[in-house]
């Protein structure tokens, strides 16, 4: 239960990041399966704002070589959810 | 043969208005676009007033992601270049993006930005610094972005020399549309430098007004000058060949007949007193048309002690006799300067100017210099039939550009 409201908060924080780096987009197209490239049209350098602003909602730095394994909304939510897991554990 | 080149469209935002036909009523009518500074807080700088745009809502020409991650040099180029291109109604497709290039000069490119992003880099570390950065302040991102905008493929060009910048890049685009290297050049330029760095570092060079009042300080020619106003905005215009602009029906506002450009070799801010390199650019200028037809002289006039001297001088002694029977008005009394758009304003007023019969005035003028005594149109507008213009700019570094603009005839 606790794993889901983490969930709703962390895709909440994830969508506010994406709203701030691409001002203006059609917000429903923000969904768990969503291709950060390909469907949210987010190039390398808004991908780069991206990370700063998840780092910022989340209070952590976020590697180069994880975020490069984001490809989707859902990918993100999991990065942070699994890092949010290791600083509890 | 080379190609007469013609004027067919201008933009322009500028401290008295979010279009050209605003910005015109503005100076024929001798209203003041200066104010205190309200794009920062000035409370402890020495110089408090500026010509600022007021009231620029990017979004309202821009979508929000290029709004967000423009700089507002670059967000007033691609306002002004989309009105440039409506006036000019010129469409761009795939049969002729590649014939339209564009040449957006700024003087100082994105301040603002590398002002917010050092902030960043100081406050919070060079992992928080923004990767648009770089994209945003350089000064060719006006003429990037208003390729993406717009879709003009051909040559994208960007330019830098000083307060000459504006009248550099028509001055540069012209020459490749006459040689007929291209048909169609957007060209003009921007600025946006009204921030603590930009106000501070032209007023520890001695460069801006320490008169303290927003409508008064600008004062052309006037004895009493005592430096210029830092101003902010954008200027376009349409260029293309004469045999381009009569083969798609274009309506022509005006003619580019002469440009001429060279350096005073002299010092990195001051103007060269004897004058003698600007005359030769105003000679280049008029090398196929004459100093007789000349009608109306939009002069550089900044409000500074030594440009407005030099700058009368050089007029003198390439115009002889008739440098008194000549106007010769600066915008700058209304405008301020807007650095490396005062140019691209300046030939767009030029335009105006020979369209509507109409000499715009050098306002604030009361106190006659013994040494700058020419018809500066004091204070009012000037009804007079004008088929030639030259639009004189000099800059930092001692650029001397002088553009010559003359009525269409066929």
């Amino acid at each position: 239960m606790e794993q889901n409201i983490d969930n709703a908060k962390i895709f909440g924080q994830i969508k506010e990041a994406i709203c701030k780096v691409q001002p203006g987009i059609d917000e429903t197209k923000i969904i768990p399966d969503a291709k950060l490239k390909e469907d949210l049209e987010i190039d390398s350098l808004s991908m780069v704002e991206l990370a700063l602003a998840m780092e910022d909602a989340c209070g952590f730095l976020l590697p180069d070589e994880e975020l490069e394994q984001i490809n989707t909304v859902g990918d993100a939510v999991s990065l942070i959810e699994s890092k949010l897991r290791g600083q509890n554990a | 043969m080379p190609e007469r080149v013609v004027i067919t469209g201008c933009g322009a935002i500028t401290p008295l208005g979010a279009t050209v036909e605003d910005t015109w009523q503005g100076l024929i009518n001798g209203k003041c676009g200066i104010d205190y500074i309200s794009l920062f807080d000035a409370q402890d700088f020495n110089v408090k007033i500026a010509a600022e745009v007021k009231g620029f809502d990017p979004l309202h020409y821009l979508d929000p992601t290029t709004a967000k991650y423009s700089d507002r040099f670059t967000q007033f180029a691609i306002c002004a270049s989309l009105q440039a291109i409506e006036n000019a109604q010129l469409t761009i497709d795939d049969d002729n993006k590649y014939s339209i290039g564009i040449l957006i000069g700024s003087g100082i490119g994105g301040l603002g930005t590398l002002t917010s992003q050092f902030a960043v880099l100081d406050k919070r570390g060079p992992a928080r610094v923004s990767p648009y950065v770089v994209p945003m302040m350089i000064a060719d991102n006006a003429s990037s972005r208003v390729s993406i905008v717009t879709r003009i493929m051909g040559p994208n060009l960007s330019l830098v020399s000083s307060c000459s910048t504006g009248t550099d890049a028509i001055g540069i685009a012209y020459k490749m549309i006459k040689h007929e290297e291209i048909k169609v050049m957007v060209v003009g330029g921007a600025d946006a430098a009204v921030t603590p760095i930009g106000v501070a570092g032209f007023s520890q060079a001695g460069a801006l007004t320490r008169n303290p009042d927003p409508f008064t300080a600008s004062r052309p020619f006037d004895a009493r000058r005592d430096g210029f106003v830092i101003g902010e905005g954008s200027a376009i215009l349409v260029l293309e060949s004469l045999s381009y602009a009569r083969s798609r029906g274009a309506n022509i506002l005006a003619e580019v007949v002469g440009y001429g450009a060279t350096s005073d070799a002299n010092h990195i801010t001051q103007p060269a007193e004897s004058g003698e390199s600007a005359v030769k650019a105003i000679q280049l200028a008029l090398a196929s048309t004459g100093y007789d037809k000349v009608d109306y002289i939009n002069a550089h006039g900044t409000s500074t002690p030594l440009n407005d001297l030099s700058e009368t001088r050089a007029i003198k002694k390439a115009f002889g006799k008739k440098a008194y029977e000549t106007p010769a008005s600066s915008i700058k009394s209304m405008v301020g300067h807007m650095l490396g758009s005062a140019g691209a304003l300046e030939a767009v007023v030029c335009c105006k100017t020979i369209l509507e019969g109409v000499i715009p005035p050098t306002i604030n003028y009361k106190d006659p210099d013994p040494e700058c005594d020419l018809d500066y149109v004091p204070n009012k507008a000037r009804l007079k039939e004008v088929n030639i213009t030259i639009s004189n700019s000099f800059g930092f570094g001692g650029h001397n550009s002088v553009l010559a603009i003359s009525k269409y005839h066929e």
